[in-house]
């Protein structure tokens, strides 16, 4: 395969821009934001792959802090989440994935950067829903068994909901990580939001490569904002009643 | 992402031979950086974390800034940097030490505070000064968690080193970029996997060092 090969596809669609073009010049001309190497179509890129990885990271990490948690088990987990949560190499197991994928005929995308970024979401999620379950108030846990609640009833209809806005703070954490570090897609074999970052240093252009980061990094504000809002928007007793238990779990853990 | 799989075959072993000095140095920049990017965290954070526990108004103002600088994406940070630091050491490096202050802060104030009362007063009733009661009384009962923030700071640095490759530094990671802009796999199941055994290797490391100095610390550990 001739150099370059690899971004054979990417080249073709490459974001083009003058070498001098300032950074709000090209975000506010409206050419940018439309085509294949469009802005809109970039955050599409980066929002779906994004979702999907917390989708998944939310269905697997959820149930299995949560069951983990209310049988009083995997402690080895939950200081394993901890350590290695903060320190997963994203780029390096993408890009370990990378070849296995192509050479398996997957292509470059999406597997390789859904796994990788699925490592990267999970420990946050698991980590806040095994805390907060094994927090909640063992006042009303006792009470909802004396009533005749089933161990099931117990854990979803008192435990989880007591555990409802650390959870969802889990999940907020891991949504910015995700977004954060997505970018790096378009340097491996990919487009996204990154692309821009991408093309800019290819290309030499300096307001594109600036215009790019300042994309990335609006999208992940907004999505940290966002999940504050979702937190806000929570019913009142949920938020109240969860709120008030992980507060002083927090101080036990720090 | 099981070291194990280097001995996939889409490994070509000749190449581990023939581009050694490739890989060496590619090794040796990924350390540079790391260490780099990590001593200077340090340096900093000894700051901030001294100022955070002096002044109590000043411990939140510092925690937000760092925890807010921990959210900025890492190829948004190495690319704002490109046109004031071109493609540098400094492009890399200025972003990874920001990264790093988050954990080592954090971990530095809770270690100080970790220190009891009782025992800071019994070290000043004994007329310690207050160098020395910092470095002979507070360092040892805080090193634990020093040495917990700079376990998590060297390995998370070591993986984001490999990001910095797409601002031409990054050690092992352009062997991934290479490998990838030439269709080429051997460079990518390496460098990914060498960054990965880096970091596993360095936290082993900073783990067997820290209990060497702090053979009192085994015994508290539960």
């Amino acid at each position: 395969m001739t150099p370059g090969g690899g971004h054979s596809a990417a080249v073709l669609a490459q974001a083009a821009a003058r070498r001098d073009i300032g950074v709000f010049e090209w975000l506010f001309d409206p050419a940018s934001w439309t085509g294949p190497a469009g802005i809109l179509r970039s955050l599409g890129d980066t929002a779906t792959l994004c979702a999907a990885v917390i989708a998944a990271a939310v269905a697997i990490a959820v149930p299995l802090g949560a069951v983990l948690a209310h049988l009083r088990r995997g402690e080895v987990l939950a200081t394993w989440a901890v350590t290695v949560g903060r320190a997963v190499p994203t780029f390096a197991v993408a890009g370990l994935l990378v070849p296995i994928a192509l050479r398996r005929g997957w292509g470059a995308e999406p597997v390789p950067i859904f796994t990788a970024l699925l490592l990267l979401a999970l420990p946050p999620i698991f980590l806040n829903t095994y805390t907060a379950v094994r927090a909640a108030d063992p006042a009303a846990v006792d009470a909802a068994r004396a009533i005749g609640m089933r161990e099931r009833a117990v854990l979803l209809r008192v435990e989880l909901p007591l555990a409802a806005t650390t959870v969802l703070d889990g999940v907020r954490v891991a949504a910015v990580q995700v977004v954060a570090t997505e970018p790096i897609r378009a340097f491996l074999g990919g487009d996204g939001l990154g692309r821009y970052v991408r093309d800019g240093l290819g290309q030499n252009n300096d307001g594109l490569v600036v215009a790019g980061a300042l994309l990335i990094a609006t999208f992940a504000a907004a999505t940290g904002l966002a999940f504050t809002a979702v937190g806000r928007a929570l019913p009142e007793g949920v938020r109240r009643s969860g709120a008030r238990r992980p507060r002083t779990e927090r101080k036990e853990r720090t | 992402m099981h070291p194990a799989q280097a001995t996939n075959p889409i490994i070509r072993w000749e190449y581990l031979v023939d581009e050694w000095d490739q890989i060496s140095e590619a090794l040796v920049q990924h350390l540079r950086l790391t260490v780099v990017s990590v001593a200077l965290g340090v340096v900093l954070a000894t700051g901030l974390s001294a100022v955070a526990l002096r002044f109590r108004w000043a411990a939140t103002p510092i925690t937000t800034t760092t925890a807010v600088i921990y959210t900025i994406p890492s190829v948004a940070l190495f690319g704002i940097l490109v046109p004031y630091t071109g493609l540098s050491m400094w492009t890399a490096v200025i972003p990874l030490v920001g990264y790093t202050l988050l954990v080592l802060v954090t971990n530095f104030v809770a270690g100080f505070r970790a220190v009891p009362a009782a025992v800071r007063d019994a070290a000043d009733g004994m007329g310690m000064s207050r160098v020395r009661r910092t470095l002979g009384v507070d360092l040892p009962i805080a090193a634990p968690y020093l040495i917990a923030g700079l376990r998590i700071a060297t390995v998370s640095t070591v993986g984001l080193v490999t990001v910095a490759a797409v601002v031409g530094q990054g050690g092992l990671g352009r062997l991934v970029l290479d490998g990838l802009r030439r269709s080429f796999w051997t460079p990518m199941v390496v460098g990914s996997s060498l960054s990965i055994l880096l970091a596993l290797g360095l936290d082993l490391v900073i783990h067997l060092v820290g209990r060497w100095l702090t053979p009192w610390a085994r015994r508290r550990a539960t």
